[in-house]
């Protein structure tokens, strides 16, 4: 066990646990970070991505110990912010959301793409979700989300 | 009328070109459970805490069918404990109550099935459970697994099931087949064969069971939470009320929660029963891909008898399914392989014989579709073979012998539905330029396009909504101009908890966010019967339509007024379960799928460059959301028709990992572009039909059709992988 | 349970490598999964682990030239994004990384990490070994440097010594002007390799001048023949074009796959050679 600080949504949080812990069980268990969901657990499904140091990472993958002084956020740490709260309406509205396993993740990769590139075509967030699984959609209203958000946020981001 | 619904803010989107919606509850509105999923605010099982929780894991069998010779266990420490079928109360029993009750809640004394349940490990600690059970030591005397078709016929290493390995055999048959055959000219003939399917759902499964109030409480990620009850309930040896089922929002099921929880339920329960503890059960996805029930593999051989102006006079047909160990559900999903044997044609003569059988491999359950995409694969591919062997139009065959409304079915009974198929072609031909394309592919070397026509039953089967289900749903006036709605059917992703607001919204006059729809609870709600079957919102929707009508009349005796409406069958419906005589199903889904293919000759890879799909599901309840499923069935089908791998060796799924079951990602195929004709439906809430299934049907067939096209040599068989292909190509 | 360590910089993971020869861990992405256990418990690592990835000595792509060769030098925690992103990155290896996984894995996973992983279907591997990669090795005291070739002895396994560290990878940055990757995947993306294959070649004066030919996952490590390289260096186009049947029969002897849960031998030998037949014929069509 040891003392391992980090930035969680923009606050020092200090976790004690073994430095192998999964990211991911430390975010969902120590955090109460539920948003971060388990997909796979092998970085296969992406339903854990967090953003690390402001580039989207599967948080199963990560032992705790590598993220240490690291800026982790989770969807609760864009869910209200207002590129959150775009994404999320986007989502809404296009009809993004099903059973809503993959979404927060969708809207972590969502956030990802669109910081990098703000005005993606239909082929760019196709490869910028691919990590992302969802089982309920075919993807295509997913895609149609994220079309809505950039249009609406192009001052956003 | 409809209350204050949202208009779709991006216009475009939902592109029915030019066909007519029909009444206005189609306007697509906001999903009500959209942003607090998107958010992850929305809790899951796995989301929530509960004070002094246990861990549970269970002690599977390592051999496919063995004789338990002896079981080593350490010593338990305080507080961990070691349960198993001598847990069970004495009232209770040893079986999963489900449709068949054979499935044992634990293995005693042999195990059937690599992954059978032998006990329950718990404890406060995960690894030290873990530990524990790396330390239990099983000591077995193997016997010899049967686990093909031919194992099972042959009862190699003797019967798993019966004296015979068949679970269930049922003849269909209509007109006379065998003199009929002596009159044709030509016969074609072709043997079909699917794989297993593993759901995937992206929530895995996942059970707490809890001691609250002197009595069980099971939470469950789960499509049936009356289903897990009463299993649980025949378990303990209990009446049913002493056991209370709280679903908890699910991250997608397909069928695979159906039955499946309880075989999860069952052992959990009798530890709770004893521990008086929280206990969690809640899988990781190898043990969730590993050891849970699949989609029913299949075999089926189709001989079609010709006249000598190329119609179909005779056909006989032969269907196997692979049950697994144990029958569960199995002998349903081989009415509805059957059931939908010969498709959307009208076949003057037709036998159909049917046996679902016994192997020591994991019991195969529900999903999507229920054995019709089984069916349906092999009798469409049939139809491309046929009309190939005579050098005719594949489509143009298969459209001359599209059943009619008033023909004879295979049950013997007239089509009740007003068949729209003929229009639909129409449709999906404008959309997707298919008979251009046809020719213009003919001889083009990689390019290749596949059509396929389908329709699904919707509801249970006969007269099982009658007869077994006889769905209850229940409404109340709540303060606040608002309304209660209390039904059994969950939402899983379906959209469920949108469109039964809806529903209700538009008989109450009030904005369906009015209108409080909770995760069911059985201590609450009534049984409205399982979310399976394409049955919630034709039969449950329905019930809710008129509930909301007996509440609105007696709306103005104010809040805490209630209504309540049970499902009465359609009129004029008969049907004789034991020979499936009769109407098969009160009402049938309709659909056409085409995909357009290319193929690569280097690699086989098959790469799809364009999927079209016209359905007739009476009326959308909700434009996006039948957008949403449209989409999302159909690639589902499509990872089923092509990449989706499953392969059994000695009795393991050798794909246990996300990373080698690969399911389709957002790059695998191109947008699914959908079109929905209108066709009322009587007995539907605005006339809505069934529609979860019917979108997975069509996919398979007309994927695997594009690929022979386009490699110039007949498919049979799906997953239709490279390595198939280069088979076929030598 | 094991120990770790976090080094404060690379001299310090030096030491501790020497002193307890611990398992280095960079992004995790290969580590997590093989050492993965029951969800809500650690990892099943066998010894201690040390956390490399965070050590900014060896983020760092960079370009060296010397004696008139230009080598591009990727430092040891420089992730699957980086090099992709690099502009120097040869094309080969820049396709090769793309198609490994999907972004989230790509942004933490390091190169270096691939490599030590030393699996037979790694891609970025495959390319690597057509590059003539060189493989930066240190230890306290001393550094080394081997080909790749060299470096991967079999699957999972390599020559890494307990006490040393993969410090950088360099790549000669040639010419060469008929280059391919292609992974044949499980699916069309986010896939893991059923097989992969790398060529780059280059003519000069209207005779193949130098090339390089390797195949992933169809043995027990990348493939490459530099024996039947040398029979293709020198030829023209033409005369490459009427020696494909000979080649493709020397490579046959070669490739000797294995069946699995992602593919079968024989669909594995088949599509390589179709593969390589293919890049045969394009390459006789240039110079």
């Amino acid at each position: 066990m040891k003392e391992i600080k980090f930035i969680l949504n923009g606050k020092e949080v200090s976790v004690k646990a073994d430095p192998l812990k999964r990211l991911l069980d430390v975010l969902r268990e120590d955090e109460k970070m539920t948003g971060v969901k388990e997909g796979c657990g092998e970085g296969e499904c992406g339903a854990c991505a967090v953003l690390k140091d402001g580039v989207l990472v599967n948080s199963c993958m990560i032992p705790l110990g590598a993220a240490e002084g690291s800026e982790i956020v989770t969807p609760e740490g864009i869910r209200e912010t207002d590129k959150g709260k775009c994404i999320i309406d986007a989502f809404g509205d296009a009809g993004a959301v099903q059973c809503g396993f993959c979404t927060p993740g969708m809207m972590m990769a969502t956030e990802a793409l669109l910081t990098i590139n703000n005005k993606p075509d239909e082929s760019e967030i196709r490869e910028a979700l691919s990590g992302n699984l969802c089982r309920c959609t075919g993807y295509d209203l997913i895609v149609k989300g994220v079309q809505i958000a950039s249009e609406r946020g192009k001052d956003l981001w | 009328m409809v209350g204050a619904i949202h208009e779709l803010p991006i216009k475009g989107w939902i592109d029915t070109k030019g066909v007519k919606m029909g009444a206005r509850i189609s306007i697509p509105v906001r999903r009500i459970d959209a942003k607090e999923k998107a958010g992850g605010w929305t809790k899951y099982i796995g989301d929530y805490q509960f004070k002094n929780l246990q861990h549970g894991r269970f002690l599977r069998s390592e051999r496919a069918r063995a004789k338990i010779i002896e079981i080593k266990k350490p010593d338990f420490p305080e507080g961990y404990y070691y349960i198993d079928a001598s847990d069970i109360p004495s009232s209770g029993k040893n079986n999963i109550q489900m449709i068949k009750d054979d499935w044992r809640v634990f293995a005693v004394s042999d195990v059937k099935y690599i992954g059978e349940t032998i006990a329950v490990i718990l404890g406060p600690d995960k690894q030290k459970v873990l530990d524990l059970l790396n330390r239990i030591e099983v000591i077995y005397e193997d016997l010899v697994p049967a686990f093909t078709f031919d194992d099972a016929l042959s009862c190699k290493g003797g019967a798993v099931y019966g004296d015979n390995n068949i679970f269930s055999e049922y003849l269909l048959n209509v007109g006379n087949v065998d003199n009929a055959f002596k009159d044709a000219v030509k016969i074609v003939e072709g043997k079909y064969e699917t794989g297993f399917q593993e759901h995937l759902y992206m929530e895995t499964q996942g059970l707490v069971g809890a001691w609250e109030d002197e009595k069980i409480t099971i939470y469950a990620s789960s499509q049936c939470p009356f289903y897990i009850r009463k299993s649980v309930a025949v378990t303990l040896g209990v009446p049913v009320e002493d056991i209370r089922v709280r679903q908890t929002t699910t991250g997608g099921a397909f069928g695979g929660k159906e039955h499946f929880p309880d075989v999860i339920a069952t052992p959990l329960a009798v530890a709770v029963n004893k521990v008086k503890k929280p206990v969690a059960m809640i899988y990781d996805r190898i043990e969730d891909i590993s050891f849970t029930s699949k989609r029913h593999p299949s075999k089926i051989t189709i001989k079609t008898g010709l006249d000598k102006s190329n119609n179909i006079i005779a056909m006989d047909i032969d269907t196997l399914v692979n049950g697994g160990a144990y029958e569960s559900s199995t002998t349903i999903v081989l009415q509805r392989a059957i059931l939908h044997g010969i498709g959307v044609y009208n076949i003057p003569n037709a036998r159909i014989r049917g046996r679902a059988v016994a192997t020591n491999t994991f019991p195969s359950d529900a999903y999507r579709g229920f054995g019709a995409p089984q069916g349906l694969f092999a009798i469409e591919m049939h139809m491309s073979h046929v009309a190939d062997e005579l050098g005719l139009d594949s489509s143009d065959f298969r459209r001359k012998h599209f059943i009619k409304t008033n023909d004879i079915t295979i049950t013997n009974a007239k089509m009740h539905d007003d068949v729209k198929l003929p229009e639909m072609f129409e449709k999906i031909d404008e959309m997707s330029d298919y008979s251009s394309k046809v020719k213009e592919f003919a001889n083009d070397p990689v390019k290749g396009i596949g059509i396929a026509f389908v329709n699904h039953g919707g509801g249970f089967t006969g007269n099982g909504e009658q007869a077994i289900i006889k769905g209850v749903v229940k409404m109340k006036r709540l303060e606040g101009g608002k309304a209660g709605l209390y039904v059994s059917v969950v939402e899983m992703g379906q959209g469920l908890q949108t469109t039964m607001r809806k529903i209700a919204a538009k008989e109450l006059g009030l904005d369906y966010e009015d209108i409080v729809y909770d995760n069911p609870d059985t201590d609450i709600v009534p049984d409205s019967g399982p979310t399976c079957a394409s049955r919630s919102i034709m039969v449950v929707g329905f019930l809710v339509q008129e509930c909301a009508k007996k509440l609105k009349a007696k709306w103005n005796e104010g809040v805490g007024v209630e209504a309540e409406d049970v499902y009465k069958h359609p009129d004029g419906l008969v049907w004789e379960q034991e020979t499936l005589q009769g109407d098969a199903y009160p009402s049938y889904g309709w659909g056409i799928n085409v995909i357009e293919v290319e193929f690569d000759p280097v690699t086989y890879e098959v790469k799809t460059t364009g999927i079209w799909a016209v359905w007739d599901i009476g009326v959308a309840i909700d434009e996006t959301i039948m957008q949403g499923q449209s989409s999302g069935g159909v690639i589902q089908a499509l990872g089923y028709a092509s990449i989706e791998k499953c392969e059994l060796k000695n009795g393991t799924f050798m794909q246990h990992t996300m990373a080698d079951y690969t399911i389709p990602t957002s790059l695998d195929f191109p947008k699914v572009e959908t079109c929905f004709i209108d066709n009322p439906y009587k007995y539907g809430p605005s006339g809505a039909k069934g529609a979860g299934e019917l979108v997975f049907d069509a996919a398979p067939p007309a994927y695997a059709e594009a690929v022979q096209n386009a490699i110039g040599k007949r498919i049979y068989d799906i997953p239709v992988t490279p390595e198939m292909i280069m088979e076929a190509l030598k | 349970m094991v120990d770790s360590y976090r080094p404060k910089d690379l001299k310090d993971a030096l030491s501790i490598r020497a002193e307890y020869n611990p398992q280095p861990l960079a992004g995790g992405t290969d580590l997590m999964v093989r050492y993965q256990s029951w969800s809500g418990t650690l990892p099943l690592f066998t010894k201690s682990v040390m956390f490399v990835g965070h050590l900014k000595e060896m983020k760092y792509i960079k370009k060296e030239a010397k004696d008139k060769t230009v080598t591009l030098v990727i430092g040891g925690t420089a992730t699957l994004t980086d090099v992709a992103n690099h502009p120097d990155t040869p094309v080969v290896l820049k396709e090769a990384v793309l198609s490994i996984a999907a972004p989230a894995l790509r942004n933490n996973a390091t190169l270096t990490g691939n490599i030590c992983n030393a699996s037979p279907a790694g891609d970025s591997i495959c390319a690597l070994y057509a590059l003539d990669a060189v493989i930066v090795i240190e230890k306290s005291g001393s550094r080394r440097e081997v080909p790749i070739t060299e470096f991967i002895t079999g699957p999972g396994r390599t020559i890494l010594g307990p006490d040393e560290l993969v410090t950088a990878i360099k790549i000669p940055l040639k010419a060469s002007s008929v280059n391919d990757f292609t992974k044949v995947g499980t699916r069309r993306a986010n896939a893991l390799s059923k097989l992969s294959f790398t060529g780059v070649a280059d003519y000069k004066n209207g005779r193949i001048d130098s090339i390089a030919l390797t195949f992933g996952a169809v043995g027990p490590t990348v493939v490459r023949s530099v024996e039947l390289e040398k029979k293709l260096i020198g030829l023209s186009g033409p005369e490459l074009k009427a020696m494909i049947p000979k080649v493709i029969d020397d490579y046959s002897t070669v490739i000797v796959p294995i069946d699995d849960q992602r593919s079968t031998a024989v669909y594995r030998k088949k599509v390589a050679l179709n593969l390589l037949e293919k890049y045969l014929k394009e390459l006789s069509s240039h110079e």
